[in-house]
């Protein structure tokens, strides 16, 4: 049985900011690691695969050659072996172009039965590649995935699916998508031999002269939609803070507050 | 145009039987589209053999303006034996008139149903001026592939300009499966829709954990699709008798087209959900707070002010609270008149989440947190000393009022 | 006057007069108890006994005024840098207190041919935070407008330098000054590899009682083969020093006491003189390239084979950790136990339970070289009953971030047990060791500790440099009477790493607090010389009153 999952590697957003003077996104210094979904998505791999010998996870990046430490990240976890994705025919893709290239490789690639992503990447944040990816390869999918199980003639997978409204149990026929929300209840944690191990795992680069596909269909080409304009977010004014070392004097200025408020 | 590569077809009729407008017929053997194809893509998705193509050419600026009208998807939800839409479906119906009006267009909307009733005479009195229905008893649960063939289906007969769906988990799992369908552009969570001179849409939306915001178009392809974070438009006034036609759509649905089957559904108490969206009070507990027995206190000031308790991801990856009355960028949006964040730093995830919210209060110890950089009136200090005596005060005031 | 002499002399500098009311000042106690009250206390929670006056000084014109005032005034002077220290060093008793908050610009970068390396020159109060950030963006604010145009090329150089760069000693409190590090000698975990501030300091200016400077370069100035020295004031007077007469612990790390060699470099006294003899108002640092590197937290069967693979580490010569800390079983178990109830620890992996002690050590690693070769690593882990794949490893910032808050749980958690018992009895605190020992003694030490511990029926838990063999034994008490049974222990390790020519202060001072410590470790004859000395450079006793030693100056 074959798992392949689908990583990227992100900023660490929390440090992204737009230049006010320029209005161009400001990167320095900002650190690159696996998108955490993603890193959720190989927590779900490895699951499945733990004390099962002929199950191999495969793990495949599209992204700038950089992303090849996103792939070593998975690698270290577990997976069997790795597939960047690089080209700079490739840049600037948006989702629909993003999917369909990552389609061509899926079709390239022996039998997969499962495919894992996460469910959204943090910096773009669209949740739009997965279900895209998926109708791209005529296969269904399952979205917001906590955990899953595999049936045991592996023909199925039932899906614990997190909703706005609390849990459902999602029975798919393979092969098929699964998006991933949440993995490992405690987060991983690797050994140093699984870091040096990892750099003895296969690691192999694609692209876009091996997929068959017309340029005007990939990147920025082959984008429907374009990104016109980045800007900071307004921000609220911040209000007064009060020193809370005394709390009955804190609690009475709160009070206050909500009282003008007439919350209460 | 529609291509069946002939060599590959085996004529199951497999996308004969699942074409929603019967527009596929084999004969001798192979599939063929008759003259009311409408793209929609179904049979390309079912078809086992991958012997179908739709080639999408780019269209003219002319065809583009062909399309028209602002449709929006109403997600249901059950009350009792009835379907309920969604609050977002209210909160889009008053941003779709409003775009709709700059158009000059029209504002329909889409209402699947397994064959329960709908409330539609909310729809209306919100803006709509149309509904397009579909009953079916396969959909008597959200499924990705139903719902993408009918939605699919639907859109591409009906060529609108603009379609919206609701950024719920549903609604982002359905929209992106629809575009790559139709080989449509489309701009996840939205926060903000504008038409600009050209007629185009101008969807703009937070990147990078709301650190940025990005403004996107869709040049090449109609309809413009958007799906829109919840809880950030308003719900506009209500125009009570106000009506619209109401058109049965017919479309072909096959059961072996669902490739899903939902098994169990867990619901978490719902008044607990119901109450953090719609909330006008929220006062939201983080790791801040120290200890499961401390949240009795959070719930004590919530009740206090008639609001509801809601938390931050640390407390629900904790498990002290159910993921569905998670606040942020991986829960839920919600702009109450008043939030308070107990023990809550206010990373930049969260305070996407909340930022909407009219008036904040926030008590930390550490006066670096950024959460007191949103708040209206902040309080340094240990949250767990603080509260009992904002508890104590707050029913001295009430008693004295 | 010949070469020999000129090194075993200084001359002081004179500063410029200036008008001592022209210098920023908040007069009594009332005003700076009611809005300067941080500058009363410093991390000892120490209670202050009294300030006069507060001062802020811009420049070295302006304090020279402020110590001539205060000399003629009769008054001691407290030095005030972050105030990041645990001993009370800069807890005011009496008198004045001098912030060198306003000493905070980059002063002059060049690159040292004799040495191969880049030279930094900064004011006292830069903290290390900023002073790591600055060096690690290659950005020094302001540092183009005052400079000279010699600066500014040597500054266009350093930018151009492909390298990375850092200033290796880190004491973990980033806010510290840098001038109260090399006051205090600071060190912490990565001293293992790179040794204590001392190291790293290449010049130091500092100011006198008597309101002159001293300009100290390295490499210029040396007492002689019996510890003599001279420094000619101003006014040409000279003042003989004796630097006192005993053997310095043989240990890497070293806070207690002044330092004293023979033939040794003038520098070295100024460093670690926690403030006694003069202010430091400038200091020239030495930087070192940057290299990435691996975070390892190494579990082992037990206490004793975690010592066996520290001493197997420094055995290998080619292995060559930035730090090297330790846990022992007790220190797991505590974690273990918070690990269960507290929210804060979601993000930290739970320890195995089958670990008896845990080693934490960084190594240099480049995550994206090819096949790293770590076999004598690996090879050394095994000889002491472990592998590589019982291990915690991470070269991500995220991982760091998850093993530092590793690192710091167990300080916030003893302290949080203390804290709880202080409810009952308020009399109450923790007792944590600064004892270090040379490298031969680990073993022995560690013997000792264990048996008294585990004789005296006390809760403990043991962590810290091991690597330099300085460990803190944390006791636990319960009550006030395991509190008096704590610190008898306590003494008794202190005399016995005094045995093993170690110190009682291996990192953080003496100060106000520890005092009693010198005592087992020198005779009252070294006091004395250690009294003298300081009396000879500041006769009236004004600076740092009650720090180190008790001695009844002049002043009032």
């Amino acid at each position: 049985m074959r798992v392949l999952v689908c990583a990227k590697q992100v900023p660490e957003v929390t440090d992204v900011q737009v230049d006010p003077e320029t209005g161009t996104l400001n990167r320095d210094g900002v650190a690159s690691i696996l998108n955490p979904f993603c890193e959720y998505a190989m927590d779900l791999a490895l699951d499945l695969k733990k004390g099962m010998d002929d199950v191999e996870i495969v793990v495949l990046s599209m992204g700038p050659p950089q992303a090849r430490a996103a792939l070593m990240r998975c690698l270290e976890m577990g997976a069997d072996r790795a597939i960047l994705v690089t080209d700079r025919r490739f840049a600037g893709a948006d989702t629909w172009a993003t999917a369909l290239t990552i389609s061509k490789i899926v079709e390239k690639l022996d039998k997969v039965d499962l495919i894992l992503v996460g469910k959204h990447a943090i910096d773009g944040d669209t949740a739009q590649v997965g279900p895209e990816l998926a109708e791209c390869l005529n296969i269904p999918q399952v979205t917001y995935a906590v955990g899953l199980e595999l049936d045991e003639k592996r023909r199925r997978v039932r899906v614990r699916r997190e909703t706005d409204r609390g849990h459902q149990v999602v029975q798919m026929r393979l092969p098929g998508l699964v998006s991933v929300s949440k993995g490992a209840a405690l987060r991983r944690v690797c050994s140093f031999q699984d870091i040096l191990e990892a750099r003895r795992k296969e690691l192999i680069t694609m692209t876009a002269d091996d997929l068959g596909v017309d340029e005007s269909e990939l990147g920025l080409k082959g984008s429907l939609t374009q990104v016109v304009k980045i800007f900071p977010p307004v921000e609220r004014e911040a209000g007064r803070v009060v020193d809370g070392t005394n709390p009955p004097l804190a609690a009475r200025q709160v009070v206050e507050f909500l009282k003008d408020k007439h919350f209460v | 145009m529609l291509v069946v590569d002939s060599k590959a077809c085996t004529g199951c009729k497999l996308c004969e039987k699942n074409c929603p407008f019967s527009a596929m017929i084999v004969v001798e053997g192979t599939a063929k589209a008759l003259e009311n194809c409408t793209l929609c893509g179904a049979c390309m998705n079912v078809c086992s053999e991958h012997a179908i193509q739709i080639e999408r050419a780019q269209a003219s600026p002319e065809e583009l303006a062909r399309y028209s009208g602002v449709f929006i998807w109403a997600e249901c939800e059950e009350h009792g034996d009835r379907l309920v839409p969604k609050k977002v479906v209210l909160e889009l119906l008053h941003e779709g008139r409003r775009l709709a009006e700059q158009l000059g267009e029209q504002v329909k909307v889409l209402v699947l149903t397994d064959g329960r009733p709908v409330d539609l005479d909310p729809l209306f009195a919100h803006g709509a001026d149309g509904v397009i229905r579909y009953e079916n008893k396969l959909l008597d649960r959200y499924s990705t592939d139903a719902y993408t063939t009918v939605v699919s289906g639907i859109i591409a007969a009906k060529k609108p300009s603009v379609f919206l769906l609701g950024a719920t988990p549903d609604g982002r799992d359905l929209a992106p499966r629809v575009a790559a369908r139709l080989k449509l552009g489309l701009t996840a969570d939205c926060t903000m829709l504008e038409i600009n001179e050209d007629r185009q849409l101008v969807q703009t939306r937070p990147a990078f954990g709301g650190n940025i915001m990005a403004s996107i178009l869709t040049p090449f392809s109609r309809p413009q699709m958007a799906t829109v974070r919840p809880n950030v438009f308003q719900v506009g006034d209500a125009a009570p008798g106000r009506t619209g036609e109401v058109e049965d759509f017919e479309v072909t649905l096959n059961k072996g087209a669902v490739r899903t089957r939902l098994l169990e559904v867990e619901a978490v108490v719902e008044e607990a959900v119901e109450s953090i969206e719609n909330a006008r009070v929220i006062v939201a507990a983080g790791q801040g707070c120290q200890a499961l027995e401390n949240l009795s206190l959070i719930r004590e000031l919530a009740e206090e002010l008639g609001g509801s308790m809601a938390g931050s991801r640390p407390i629900v990856e904790a498990g002290w609270i159910p993921h569905t009355i998670q606040v942020g960028q991986s829960g839920t949006t919600v702009s109450p008149d008043l939030y308070i964040a107990v023990g809550i730093s206010g990373a930049v995830q969260h305070v996407v989440g909340m930022s909407g919210s009219r008036t904040i209060v926030a008590i930390n110890n550490d006066p670096e947190a950024p959460i007191f950089k949103v708040a209206d009136i902040g309080i340094v200090g240990d949250a767990m000393e603080i509260l009992p005596v904002l508890i104590r005060e707050i029913r001295e005031a009430k008693a004295a009022a | 006057m010949n070469n020999t002499n000129s090194q075993h002399e200084i001359r002081a500098e004179t500063v410029p007069e200036i008008a001592f009311d022209t210098v920023r000042r908040i007069d009594g106690l009332e005003e700076i108890a009611a809005n300067y009250a941080p500058y009363l206390a410093d991390e000892s929670r120490l209670p202050h006994q009294g300030a006069d006056y507060l001062f802020f000084p811009n420049d070295e014109a302006e304090l020279a005024a402020v110590m001539r005032e205060m000399s003629r005034q009769g008054k001691p002077v407290t030095i005030s840098g972050a105030r990041t220290g645990l001993v009370g060093g800069a807890v005011p008793a009496g008198g004045a207190i001098v912030s060198m908050d306003r000493f905070d610009k980059v002063v002059d970068i060049r690159y040292d041919e004799g040495s191969k390396e880049w030279r930094l020159s900064v004011e006292s109060a830069v903290s290390l935070r900023d002073l790591g950030d600055w060096i690690n963006k290659k950005s020094f604010p302001g540092l183009l407008g005052r400079a000279s145009p010699e600066t500014e090329k040597q500054f266009g150089l350093f930018k151009e330098d492909p390298r990375s760069y850092f200033y290796p000693p880190d004491p973990t409190e980033m806010s510290a000054s840098l001038g109260g590090t090399v006051a205090t000698n600071a060190s912490g975990a990565a001293s293992f590899r790179y040794g204590a501030t001392r190291e790293w300091i290449r010049g130091l200016r500092v100011m006198l009682a008597s309101g002159e400077v001293l300009d100290v370069p390295r490499g210029k100035y040396f007492v002689t083969g019996d510890r003599k020295f001279t420094v000619v004031n101003g006014a040409g007077e000279r003042t003989p020093l004796t630097l006192p007469s005993y053997r310095m612990p043989e240990t890497k790390k070293n806070t207690a006491g002044f330092f004293s060699a023979p033939g040794m470099d003038l520098i070295d006294l100024f460093i670690g003189s926690e403030g006694l003899f003069g202010i430091i108002t400038r200091v020239e640092i030495a930087l070192e390239v940057w290299h990435s590197s691996i975070s390892v937290v190494q579990f082992l069967p037990s206490d004793e084979a975690a010592l066996d693979f520290v001493i197997g580490l420094r055995e290998e010569k080619d292995i060559r950790p930035e730090f090297v800390e330790f846990y022992d079983d007790g220190a797991l178990a505590l974690l273990r136990d918070r690990q269960r109830e507290n929210p804060k620890f979601i993000d930290m992996p739970p320890i195995p339970e089958d670990a008896g002690a845990a080693v934490f050590y960084d190594i240099e690693f480049d995550g994206n070289a090819a096949a790293p070769d770590f076999s004598r690593l690996e090879e050394v882990t095994r000889r002491c009953g472990a592998s590589l794949a019982q291990t915690w490893a991470g070269y991500e910032r995220r991982d760091l971030a998850r093993f530092r808050h590793f690192r710091h749980a167990l300080p916030e958690t003893v302290n949080s047990i203390i804290g709880e018992r202080k409810k009952a009895h308020p009399g109450l605190h923790k007792l944590g060791t600064d004892l270090a020992v040379p490298d031969a003694c680990l073993r022995e030490i560690w013997q000792f500790y264990k048996e008294r511990l585990a004789a005296a029926g006390l809760e403990w838990v043991v962590f810290g440099h091991i690597g330099d063999n300085h460990l803190h034994v944390n006791i636990l008490p319960k009550d006030m009477d395991e509190l008096a049974r704590g610190l008898d222990i306590y003494r008794d390790f202190a005399r016995k790493a005094v045995d093993l020519h170690g110190t009682v202060s291996a990192e953080h001072g003496i100060g106000k607090m520890k005092k009693k410590f010198l005592a087992v470790m020198f005779t009252p004859d070294e006091l004395e010389e250690m009294a003298a000395l300081k009396l000879a450079l500041d006769p009236q006793a004004m600076m740092n009153p009650g720090d180190i030693l008790d001695i009844q100056g002049a002043v009032q």
